[in-house]
């Protein structure tokens, strides 16, 4: 029966499900787990890069990405698909910065990007997106951290977890959150997070971290990831 | 036309302008039959802000140094006295701008907007090649309509490189340049104090030399000189780097009583600068 | 005639110690032919935010409520409020996407930011080059007279009182040289808690 619906992104089904959405909705909860949390002093996004032979490249793989000086992007689900949002972000942040000559907002950078998803699930011809985003920004001297869905739909967090077990994550975080959080404090958070669902050894080389404070958005290396990774281990 | 513009780009599904309130990329050409239905009339073509400009710059032992004026004209009133005309294109080069002031501020700003989209896409710092070569692309396909004459300086993994890129957008590439009405007077200076590899020191006051001929010898240039030393270390912008010449002291004070002049109605208002009900109260002015 | 005199106006804006002023003349003329002497060339674009526009009347029309309705738009999507130097840039995008094809019109932007209170003002030409000032800016047809009268007035740190003195006798004695403005004087001044709307007697020939 659920066939007849599975035809186009654009038929409803009798519940009122949009099964294409539903099914993306699969592909996200299938990826590599990401994980993001807000501090009182800025936000970090964490996710797991594995790879599946030892013969790859690691270092020329990349899931945090950086959007403008001030925000960055983390994904769950399909790494294609991501980058083409990474690439409209980043025109969407010049594009602004031209015009107005001040960062984007955080939430308005999301707004947008939640609008082009949201095209994508009621558009001919086209699929609509196999990643969840979470984007950190930081922002008028505050913190933020969003999640952004295939079906377009955004959601403001202080923690959350995305990908392979996501639940887990989840109630991890639950236990662990709270408001004072700092900064560095959420680091080791996330990393215990990624932690809980990760198979084998966990190294510098096969995580990857983001944080974005009053000092713009950034990178953390794979040393200053080692160095979190001893104090936990 | 706004409902026209709203269909078309509706059925251009992903693609489209996301936002109302950003301008649409490109030139909007809408006006161009009025305003030439106006000159036609008799009525002259306003004229726009021009930078009558001295701008210079020297490759020197380890970096470059570029140098400007300060003075913007509008025909012969100085619409600014301390203007700046060294913009920056990327932490590792600044571009000089000479002619049409708007046109060199917003061809600057709009390069500088696509390296940094072009290094966060490749995740290394541009060259000094890449963005001369998408400033050349960009004029030449206006055919020299957009008045930007620029100097474009840097430091890249290459070393140090000084360019000179025309309206038109052809390009040189040379160890000493100088553009704008003013480049006469600072290329002689140029021409007669130049040597290869020179310190830092020496190069910052050669440049600094070769702006102020162009300050004095010419009428579209003046007030200060502006510097920035490019190195592979960083950056070092001084503003002003020389008074070339300062102003008079103003000898009289001329105030007038409170109450001099005749007021028919006085309105006084109180406002709040309050985020959320100042948005509110925009809502009921329309 | 260039076609920014068509209507005939005078701008000028400045800046005083935790304050701006703004003051336009209120003439509205087709060349030497006098239309009106209440037309409005300055618009309180946000509370405290002030965008005055010299130029072809049409065009004071059409570029006023275009930004209005970009800012509005903006500022309901953002729920905020954009800083005056922002919505400089806001002006200057819409100017300069017009660069073959201009509208008419030199603004002057006065305005707080909302949350340092620092006094901002700028100008700009036609096609939306952005010039920043702490001091003065003037614009509209008798620009030469005004520089003229602002290098002589202007001081730094005016009380609001003596600055609406300065940039009123300042207005009106420019127009006084200017056939094509004058008629009426506006002034605006802006502090912190708010804003004082004066309009002035002057000449009305």
């Amino acid at each position: 029966m659920s066939e007849r619906y599975n035809f186009s992104i654009t038929t409803f089904s009798p519940s009122g499900k949009l099964m294409q959405i539903e099914y993306a909705l699969m592909a996200v909860e299938a990826g590599a787990p990401s994980v993001g949390i807000k501090a009182s002093n800025g936000v970090v996004i964490a996710a797991e890069k594995k790879h599946k032979s030892i013969l790859s490249d690691e270092s020329s793989v990349s899931k945090v990405e950086p959007i403008n000086n001030y925000t960055g992007f983390v994904y769950s689900g399909m790494g294609p698909d991501f980058r083409l949002l990474v690439s409209r972000a980043r025109k969407i942040a010049e594009e602004y910065y031209l015009t107005y000559h001040e960062p984007i907002p955080t939430p308005r950078l999301v707004q947008q990007i939640g609008f082009s998803m949201q095209q994508y699930s009621h558009s001919r011809q086209v699929r609509p997106f196999g990643v969840s985003l979470l984007v950190a920004g930081w922002n008028q001297g505050r913190p933020y951290l969003f999640q952004c869905d295939p079906s377009g739909a955004y959601f403001p967090w202080k923690a959350t977890a995305l990908g392979k077990n996501y639940i887990n994550g989840k109630t991890f975080l639950e236990k662990r959150y709270s408001d004072e959080l700092e900064l560095e404090d959420a680091i080791h958070n996330a990393i215990l997070t990624l932690k809980e669902s990760f198979d084998g050894k966990m190294t510098e080389y096969n995580i990857e971290i983001g944080i974005s404070n009053k000092d713009g958005f950034r990178k953390l290396t794979p040393e200053e990831i080692k160095d979190y990774l001893s104090a936990i281990l | 036309m706004l409902a026209i513009r709203e269909q078309q780009s509706s059925s251009d599904r992903a693609q489209q302008p996301i936002s109302v309130d950003l301008p649409y990329p490109g030139f909007q050409f809408d006006l161009c039959l009025r305003n030439q239905y106006l000159i036609s009339k008799g009525f002259k073509a306003p004229i726009a802000v021009k930078t009558g400009t001295t701008i210079a710059g020297i490759v020197f032992d380890g970096g470059v140094v570029l140098g400007a004026d300060t003075r913007a004209t509008e025909g012969e009133v100085v619409a600014d006295k301390n203007c700046e005309k060294i913009h920056y294109l990327a932490d590792n080069m600044y571009c000089c701008g000479a002619g049409t002031a708007a046109d060199t501020e917003k061809t600057t700003d709009l390069i500088s907007s696509k390296i940094r989209l072009h290094s966060l896409n490749t995740g290394r710092q541009a060259r000094v090649q890449t963005a001369l070569r998408m400033l050349k692309q960009m004029l030449s396909r206006y055919g020299g309509y957009i008045g930007a004459y620029l100097v474009l300086g840097g430091v890249d993994c290459t070393g140090a490189h000084l360019y000179t890129v025309h309206a038109a957008g052809s390009t040189d590439k040379l160890p000493y340049v100088s553009m704008g009405s003013g480049s006469l007077a600072a290329m002689a200076t140029f021409e007669t104090q130049y040597k290869p590899g020179m310190s830092m020191e020496a190069a910052k006051e050669l440049v600094s030399e070769a702006i102020q001929a162009g300050i004095f010898n010419d009428l579209g240039s003046g007030s200060n000189v502006d510097l920035c030393v490019i190195t592979s270390r960083g950056v070092d912008y001084i503003r002003p780097y020389k008074e070339a010449c300062s102003k008079g002291v103003r000898q009289g004070d001329y105030s007038y009583k409170q109450g001099t002049t005749a007021v028919l109605e006085t309105k006084v208002r109180e406002i709040k600068f309050d985020v959320v009900s100042v948005t509110e109260h925009k809502m009921e002015v329309d | 005639m260039s076609i920014l005199e068509y209507n005939g106006s005078a701008i000028i804006a400045m800046i005083g110690k935790h304050c701006v002023a703004i003051a336009s003349d209120k003439r509205l003329g087709i060349q030497a032919q006098t239309i009106s002497t209440d037309f409005r060339k300055v618009f309180e674009v946000n509370s405290g935010l002030f965008l005055g526009l010299p130029g072809l009347a049409t065009d004071v029309s059409t570029v006023e409520r275009t930004l209005q309705y970009r800012l509005n738009l903006l500022q309901l999507r953002e729920s905020r409020l954009l800083t005056p130097r922002s919505f400089m840039y806001m002006v200057s995008s819409l100017l300069y996407e017009r660069r073959f094809g201009p509208y008419f019109v030199e603004p002057v932007i006065a305005g707080l930011d909302q949350e340092s209170y620092q006094p901002f003002i700028a100008t700009m030409d036609l096609i939306g080059c952005p010039m920043e000032k702490n001091d003065f800016v003037v614009s509209g047809t008798c620009s030469e007279q005004m520089y003229g009268m602002c290098e002589s007035l202007w001081k730094p740190n005016l009380e609001p009182l003596e600055l609406f003195e300065i940039i009123s006798q300042a207005l009106l004695n420019s127009v006084d040289r200017d056939a094509l403005s004058g008629w009426g004087g506006i002034v605006h001044v802006v502090e912190k808690d708010r804003v004082t709307t004066k309009h002035l007697r002057a000449r009305m020939d």
